[in-house]
């Protein structure tokens, strides 16, 4: 009698072929990650940017991670008190797509909305870009703001 | 090298909102890229700047080290925090064929450039065929 090594995949031939099929897919998805290569299923998948919203006693300043992106590929607009941003990352056009060793970053589009408290003085919105960070900044409201009232203690 | 800032705001009225930032140590994702007689590595390092980058480099290591300064003011009060107090570490491991003396960094627009040189010997060469 001959020892035979043992195959971890021999039996699966005797497996219900859909189990096959999802460790094929599982296998593709594992060369795929290991390889660097871009899955274009993964690649226009969208990246969703991280955000941080504060809140301030005279205004709102949203401030949203998009390194990479340029000026003219973002828009933030106002409808009936939601603000959306949404735009496009583009890969820089230096990069030379057939000698590429590695790609982490994620491109395409993204979209993202949040609504607003109706207090922000809608016309008063203000947007920056530094360091790969969009500053957004929404006044509140005159009204909105904190008063202090004084109460004279007779 | 982690560290615990809280930050506590107490708006007007009776309620007391608690945030507590922590700052997290992040790996920033790189591509990495070919040429002819370069290596480029790219890295999303939103927030940061020239002065809180710190490269290193010898033969067998390139380290990537940035602080992010404070995005908010002190007793800022958050409805969303997703980007938090953070400061970004990379490394990573060279093989032969870079020329230390070329070694070059650009930060812009949240994305830091490096621009690892290779010595002569590693450089491609058309052959011509005669």
């Amino acid at each position: 009698m001959s020892l035979i090594r043992w195959s971890p995949t021999r039996d699966l031939a005797a497996w219900p072929s859909d189990i096959v099929e999802m460790q094929r897919e599982i296998n593709k998805m594992f060369d795929n990650i290991f390889r660097g290569e871009r899955d274009e299923s993964f690649a226009s998948s969208s990246w969703v940017p991280a955000v941080d919203i504060a809140e301030h006693d005279d205004e709102y300043i949203v401030k949203v991670e998009l390194p990479g992106v340029s000026k003219d590929d973002v828009k933030i607009t106002l409808e009936s008190n939601i603000l959306t941003i949404r735009g496009e990352k583009k890969q820089e056009k230096d990069t030379k797509k057939e000698n590429l060793r590695r790609v982490e970053r994620l491109y395409g589009t993204f979209q993202r909305s949040f609504t607003l408290p109706s207090t922000v003085k809608n016309d008063k919105i203000d947007a920056s870009f530094r360091d790969g960070i969009l500053h957004i900044s929404l006044p509140k409201a005159e009204e909105s703001k904190p008063k202090q009232i004084e109460v004279k203690v007779k | 090298m982690k560290k615990n800032v809280a930050l506590i705001r107490r708006t007007p009225g009776a309620i007391v909102k608690r945030n507590e930032i922590v700052e997290t140590l992040v790996t920033p994702v790189a591509d990495i890229y070919e040429t002819v007689d370069a290596f480029v590595v790219r890295l999303d390092m939103p927030g940061t700047s020239n002065e809180n980058i710190r490269l290193s480099i010898d033969p067998d290591r390139l380290s990537i080290r940035a602080v992010v300064g404070t995005l908010h003011k002190e007793g800022t009060g958050f409805l969303l925090g997703e980007i938090g107090q953070k400061a970004y570490h990379r490394e990573f491991n060279l093989g032969d064929g870079i020329d230390l003396d070329r070694v070059d960094a650009v930060y812009a627009d949240g994305v830091l450039t490096i621009t690892l040189g290779k010595t002569d010997a590693m450089k491609s060469r058309e052959i011509r065929v005669n």
